[in-house]
């Protein structure tokens, strides 16, 4: 039910339980995950990983999410980004466009949506 | 109008617990995350490992992961509520959509509602009513008039929270099927200073506060008998293009 085209996805959040559950269902979705817990440790797995999509939380201790996303865009600016945030206000996820990234999705992040939402920043780079 | 000091100490005050509580909603928004996202694990895994058919726990199992969705579902409505509603006390003077706010306040005056067994309606005018105000204090006020409505209210009637434009201004028109009390209404907001010294049943604190906020505020109240039975209480807020 689940299989389709191979991404590879970067998880970044601070939140290890929300990591540990959310790359499992990604795994599961037949996708391949990597996963970061701090910003930091994310630009140094790009420079690892072939990545596709990064998933990113906004609010993270250390460098934010927003910080992460301007250098992940800085070096790697054909690498999507699809942006996590868990306020109920839109203000970052804006920002977070404006800076480069694809889209946001609020948290708790319904799978299909993200899946969706990730299906369609591989579709839109392809097309650049 | 210049703030007194007794004033921007309520305004820090309210501030800061605004901010304490976004913060607390945020944190369980991140827990109901991981919740929802292990239950998602589950009903994965569940998909994946088990013969659905000669299994015979899988269908529970499956419902109970359901329920367990729903109720994230719904927590993050109420917690998107309260997330608003904090951020409402951050500032005292901002751009905003009168019907945004009476829509939001209205949600959360539905579990009063519900326990008094009497309905609480929105009839919100179509066009947005764009103003520049203090939001949290619109919310207290039409909360108080929402609440004083559900004290008189006998139950299965309703109470209506509607929206128009005015000319100049924007009105919030609260109706409820209680017996009359637009008098008593009228002298509760315009001696303010009294009823809040009076101990009396039908003083009502909150109220009092109230008329004083509207005073201090520039807004306006009407208060009317409906026939046969009910009440109308009308707040005219200045309205200008926020």
């Amino acid at each position: 039910m689940l299989k389709m085209e191979k991404f590879a996805i970067l998880l970044v959040d601070d939140k290890e339980e929300f990591v540990s559950a959310l790359s499992n269902r990604l795994l599961l979705h037949g996708m391949e995950v990597h996963t970061a817990t701090k910003g930091e440790d994310a630009l140094a797995m790009l420079q690892e990983k072939a990545t596709d999509v990064v998933v990113l939380d906004v609010v993270m201790p250390g460098m934010g999410g927003l910080e992460t996303l301007r250098r992940i865009k800085e070096t790697y600016p054909h690498i999507q980004v699809i942006l996590l945030t868990g306020h109920a206000s839109t203000k970052e996820g804006i920002e977070g466009m404006r800076l480069g990234a694809f889209d946001y999705l609020m948290k708790p992040v319904d799978i299909e949506e993200l899946i969706a939402k990730m299906k369609a920043s591989i579709k839109a780079i392809a097309k650049e | 109008m210049k703030a007194s000091t007794e004033d921007l100490i309520t305004a820090r005050h309210l501030a800061f617990v605004g901010r304490v509580t976004a913060s607390l909603s945020h944190e369980i928004k991140n827990t109901l995350a991981i919740i929802g996202e292990s239950s998602g694990l589950m009903g994965d895994l569940l998909d994946y490992t088990a013969p659905p058919a000669e299994w015979a726990p899988y269908p529970r199992l499956k419902t109970l992961l359901t329920t367990i969705a729903e109720q994230v579902e719904r927590s993050v409505v109420i917690l998107k509520r309260l997330n608003r509603f904090a951020h409402s006390m951050d500032e005292q003077l901002v751009a905003l959509d009168l019907n945004d706010l009476l829509m939001e306040i209205t949600n959360l005056a539905q579990r009063f509602a519900r326990l008094r067994e009497v309905g609480l309606e929105t009839r919100l005018c179509s066009e947005s009513l764009k103003m520049r105000s203090d939001p949290f204090r619109i919310q207290q006020a039409v909360f108080h008039f929402i609440e004083v409505s559900l004290k008189f209210s006998p139950k299965n009637t309703t109470i209506t929270v509607a929206s128009r434009r005015d000319k100049g201004a924007a009105q919030v028109i609260i109706t409820d099927e209680a017996p009359p009390r637009a008098g008593w209404l009228k002298k509760l907001i315009s001696t303010p200073q009294l009823t809040l010294a009076e101990t009396e049943e039908q003083s009502d604190p909150d109220l009092a506060v109230l008329g004083l906020i509207v005073a201090k505020l520039g807004w306006s109240i009407e208060a009317e008998d409906l026939h046969p039975q009910g009440n109308r209480v009308i707040v005219t807020f200045p309205l200008e293009n926020g």
